[in-house]
């Protein structure tokens, strides 16, 4: 209906300019007040066009569940089975060629206490967690890791933000940077909610996790998945049923982070505790 | 002499945004890669350069040509979900080609061990844990009298790790 209404307003605003009424200014005059009107109403329309015309959707078609990709990729985290190792970090670390001192994906630790929740990731787990103290240890009532990484969200807020479209979601589920065209402006990591992109050191350009997209177009798993000693972190194709990702679908309950923030992410937690932010 | 009227100053300003409108279009079109998906809105040519990517593990079907008996061994034993690349590192450091190019790592300290079974309050329920004191894991009297740098190899093995 919107729409409609913009169009008919775009029509009345077409011949504007008067230049007889402007030459000869008179404040009563009729042809000014409409001036006025249609000057605004173009205004109106053309802004109305911007939020909800075509140029609006450009971002997220065919990024949605319903796109015709053959492959449909999601990434499920058990913490049920996490054991804290750092193995996957490590690893990522090693495939990627990731800086020092910054990570694609990381390892916190919660440890919940009468007191409050204590969250620590020392150098992203990269070297596993150091053994609790005796004070610690007698506090927790709980204590859990979680891996965290790239949500590869189906509504991604750093795609919207790119100014030059050089990040993007394909069609089969993966959320990449073309470090080709990155300009390294960092918008996208401040609009990533789960704090998952950094500008990498080394090439000066916005960096995450790609889901391994080279590995998994050569037919490996990612990294981290391969590494993964107790089968906490699964990667596979939604579209097959009978991979472990669609499983969990049938089988367990899932949550995903941040739900609130409606980024729709394509990276399940199963056994997500409420602390988890 | 050019003749001016009270107009002409219009004539030229849109003379000068049709130039602006010819410039941006240029620069546009030359700025613009040619693969660009105009659809989903990035440089099509991105997909080819992130997949060129060199891999660097090749998880445990990259040993298979060579290590058939570890693999087969590891397979049966509680170590079986384990990667062999977690503990002797990326198949690119130790194989090129079809070729052995240099030393895999094998690390016997404890750490190796510890990582993943030294009692820690975050682990689940039920991992089997390495506690001396057997405040976590179960309590085992082998274990109880160990000294700080008796290697968990002595016991146990590696690839069939129950003692
Ligand atoms: C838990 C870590 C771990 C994993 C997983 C593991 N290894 Fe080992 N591996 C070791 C250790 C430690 C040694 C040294 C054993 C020793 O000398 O007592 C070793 C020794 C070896 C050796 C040396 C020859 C031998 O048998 O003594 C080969 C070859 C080997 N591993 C291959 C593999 C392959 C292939 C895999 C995957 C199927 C694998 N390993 C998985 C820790 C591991
Ligand atoms: C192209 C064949 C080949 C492949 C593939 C291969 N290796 Fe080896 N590896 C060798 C050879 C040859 C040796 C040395 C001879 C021996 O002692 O068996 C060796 C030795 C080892 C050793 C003992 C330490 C050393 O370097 O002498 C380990 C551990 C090992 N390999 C692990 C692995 C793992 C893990 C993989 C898979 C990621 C792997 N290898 C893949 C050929 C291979
Ligand atoms: C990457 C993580 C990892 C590393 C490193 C690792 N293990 Fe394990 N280990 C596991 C997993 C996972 C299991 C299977 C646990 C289960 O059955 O729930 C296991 C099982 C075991 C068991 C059998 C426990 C039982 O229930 O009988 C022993 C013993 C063991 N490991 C010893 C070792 C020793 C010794 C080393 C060092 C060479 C080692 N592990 C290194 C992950 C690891
Ligand atoms: C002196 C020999 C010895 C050494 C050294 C040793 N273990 Fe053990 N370990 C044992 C025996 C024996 C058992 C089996 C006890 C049982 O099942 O009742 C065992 C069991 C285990 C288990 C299974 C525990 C469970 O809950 O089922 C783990 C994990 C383990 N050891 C890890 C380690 C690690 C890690 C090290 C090195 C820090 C290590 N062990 C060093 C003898 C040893």
């Amino acid at each position: 209906m919107k729409m409609d209404n913009s169009k008919i307003k775009l029509q009345a605003a077409s011949p504007p300019l008067d230049l007889k009424a402007m030459a000869e200014p008179n404040p009563n005059s009729d042809s000014r007040r409409e001036f006025l009107r249609n000057v605004l109403s173009g205004a109106t329309a053309a802004t109305v066009l911007m939020v909800f015309g075509p140029g609006a959707t450009a971002f997220s078609k065919g990024a949605k569940k319903s796109s015709k990709a053959q492959h449909q990729f999601a990434y499920v985290i058990n913490i049920n089975n996490c054991i804290g190792c750092g193995n996957c970090v490590r690893a990522c670390k090693r495939e990627n060629n990731v800086p020092a001192a910054q990570f694609r994906t990381w390892v916190e630790r919660y440890v919940t206490t009468k007191k409050g929740v204590y969250v620590e990731s020392p150098d992203g787990a990269l070297k596993g967690f150091e053994k609790a103290n005796a004070e610690v240890r007698a506090a927790a009532k709980r204590s859990f890791t979680v891996p965290k990484m790239c949500n590869h969200c189906d509504d991604p807020p750093c795609v919207q933000v790119c100014p030059v479209g050089a990040t993007f979601k394909t069609e089969e589920g993966f959320v990449l940077v073309d470090h080709g065209h990155c300009l390294g402006c960092a918008y996208c990591v401040q609009a990533c909610p789960y704090g998952a992109r950094f500008i990498n050191k080394d090439i000066h350009k916005s960096d995450k996790c790609t889901w391994c997209y080279h590995r998994v177009k050569a037919g490996k798993l990612p990294a981290c998945v391969t590494v993964c000693p107790n089968k906490a972190r699964l990667f596979g194709d939604l579209n097959d049923p009978d991979s472990e990702v669609a499983q969990v679908f049938e089988e367990d309950q899932w949550m995903v982070l941040k739900p609130e923030m409606h980024t729709d992410p394509t990276c399940y937690y199963v056994g997500l505790p409420r602390e988890v932010v | 002499m050019i003749k001016t009227t009270p107009k002409s100053h219009l004539f030229r300003l849109a003379g000068v945004l049709v130039l602006f409108a010819v410039a941006f279009l240029l620069v546009k079109s030359w700025a613009t890669p040619d693969s660009w998906n105009f659809e989903q809105w990035y440089r099509g040519d991105a997909l080819i350069d992130i997949a060129a990517q060199p891999l660097t593990y090749g998880g445990n079907e990259s040993c298979k040509d060579c290590h058939q008996a570890a693999i087969k061994k590891l397979r049966k034993f509680d170590h079986k979900a384990l990667s062999c690349e977690s503990c002797h590192g990326p198949v690119v450091d130790h194989v090129k080609g079809q070729k052995k190019i240099a030393k895999a790592i094998v690390d016997k300290s404890r750490w190796q061990c510890e990582n993943c079974h030294d009692e820690r309050i975050n682990r689940p329920k039920g991992f089997p844990q390495f506690s001396q004191a057997g405040e976590i894991g179960k309590s085992i009297k082998k274990h109880k009298d160990l000294e700080a740098e008796t290697p968990c190899l002595k016991c146990h093995d590696a690839h069939d790790p129950t003692p």
